[in-house]
């Protein structure tokens, strides 16, 4: 049963990690915090990805000694997996792309309706939805916009 | 591996992660989110994965959270209190977020146990990065190889993912109508007035900016041998400019280096790359295949020419990426208008 646990009580946290994430998404009012939620579920999936190279007994996937030493065996349970390392070092870099993004959508949001409330928000947006089926004119905000 | 420190590490990330969505003030929830980023940072050099630790080290707990910084800035710090409301959207998440957390916990059952040699992920095209990084290359970092050679397709598009990112943002936040499309015009020129004026900030970011800076080369060139690269490089590159831009003001950095500037190293940093590809194209061997490089490139072998070929493409990706981090910091510190930053 241990041995079980040990085996496996990292994929345990991961998801804990991952529902923390998606929790935020869904659940939080502010713009800015569901924004943090995605960040952390992106990290949940890069660990995860991360995790699965990992071996027991095994060092960083730099050869040792390299020059010199070329023809020398390399041992491949020596050293890490590399390859989730290098999508997951790129993932990272695109998670600053899309926080970029996400964050200047949130700032056009707030300079519009200037909130980050998701319940204010929704309501200004259906003010302005009356607002043009009965006057027939553009709403204020969006000609301030 | 020591399992002991990995459990440590997790608790604290969970710990800081659960605190990030639940503080209310925006700005405290931005710095445990870096504190975040740090501790996975950590998390990953403990499993050894240490090119993907520097990334984190530099993107998630350096430039995201300047990121947030600056949106926070130009909007509002405070969460509002609504004690009643929105029950049955926190039940409805809740209650998602505990079903896919139970769909995966079932599935946890049939991976392999954690940090097993002989798991599929490890056993079916890794071993050949692994033993063939030295002969087909000569580059020891086998991420860096891996990175740039082996999968440089792969490589090449993230790359262009990062430029459409900064792309986006320009034009979420550019002004429209009747301004120039191309804001060469609305950069205001002018004397540094505003920003904090602290004369030992100033005086210390003045003195560290030019060793960051070669620090950042360095990162670049020497990532076949250590860990680092284009990726991580142009980031720190980025980071000078940003912490340049707190310290003095907007102003200092877009007089100097402007969106113009910006916008196209970032697509010249794209053209290298692929230009290194479409070059390999021309001297009759497949796209991105270095080899053929040997013939044009003096006193190297087909081994040593993809060495060297994925140097240039480092350089590439980090002009890239150096300026689109600088051009999605400008523009969301100052909502798009150039005119003041933090």
């Amino acid at each position: 049963m241990l041995e079980f646990i040990l085996a496996k009580y990292n994929y345990w946290i991961y998801i804990l990690i991952m529902m923390i994430g998606l929790y935020a998404m869904l659940a939080k009012n502010n713009l800015i915090k569901k924004i943090i939620g995605m960040g952390i579920f992106q990290t949940a999936i890069i660990i995860f990805y991360v995790s699965a190279g990992a071996k027991r007994g095994g060092t960083i996937p730099i050869i040792e000694h390299a020059h010199g030493a070329e023809g020398n065996a390399v041992d491949v349970l020596h050293y890490i997996n590399p390859l989730p390392h290098v999508l997951m070092l790129t993932a990272i870099v695109v998670s600053v792309g899309t926080l970029g993004v996400a964050l200047a959508l949130a700032l056009r949001i707030y300079g519009r309706y200037n909130s980050l409330e998701e319940d204010e928000i929704l309501d200004r947006i259906d003010q302005d939805e009356t607002a043009t089926e009965t006057t027939g004119a553009l709403p204020t905000t969006m000609i301030q916009s | 591996m020591i399992w002991q420190i990995d459990l440590l590490i997790l608790t604290l990330i969970v710990i800081c992660g659960f605190c990030t969505i639940v503080v209310k003030d925006l700005l405290g929830a931005a710095v445990i989110f870096g504190a975040y980023s740090f501790l996975m940072c950590l998390l990953w050099t403990e499993m050894g994965a240490v090119d993907v630790a520097f990334t984190e080290a530099s993107v998630g707990a350096g430039v995201s959270t300047v990121l947030f910084f600056a949106a926070v800035h130009r909007t509002t710090r405070h969460v509002k209190m609504k004690p009643s409301g929105r029950l049955m959207g926190k039940t409805i998440g809740l209650a998602a977020a505990g079903l896919m957390g139970c769909v995966l916990l079932y599935a946890t059952t049939d991976f392999p146990s954690w940090a097993d040699p002989n798991s599929p992920a490890s056993t079916h095209v890794s071993p050949r990065y692994i033993t063939g990084t030295i002969p087909d290359t000569s580059v020891p970092n086998m991420v860096t190889s891996v990175l740039a050679d082996y999968r440089g397709f792969d490589t090449m598009f993230e790359t262009a993912v990062i430029l459409t990112a900064g792309l986006a943002v320009l034009i979420i936040l550019g002004q429209t109508g009747n301004r120039s499309p191309l804001p060469i015009s609305r950069l205001p020129q002018g004397p540094i007035t505003q920003g904090y004026d602290d004369t030992i900030i100033r005086f210390i970011t003045r003195i560290m900016t030019p060793f960051l800076q070669l620090f950042a080369l360095y990162v670049i060139a020497h990532g076949h041998h250590s860990p680092g690269g284009g990726f991580q490089g142009g980031v720190i590159l980025g980071a000078t400019f940003i912490l340049m831009s707190i310290s003095y003001d907007l102003r200092m950095v877009t007089n100097r280096f402007n969106e113009r500037t910006n916008l196209l190293l970032a697509n010249t940093g794209l053209l290298i790359y692929s230009g290194i590809g479409a070059l390999c194209l021309i001297l009759g061997a497949n796209f991105l295949d270095y080899s053929a490089l040997a013939k044009i490139l003096p006193g190297t072998t087909t081994i040593t020419a993809r060495s060297e070929a994925m140097l240039g493409v480092e350089i590439g990706v980090a002009l890239a990426v150096m300026a689109i981090v600088i051009l999605i910091y400008n523009n969301l510190v100052s909502n798009g208008t150039y005119e003041n930053g933090l």
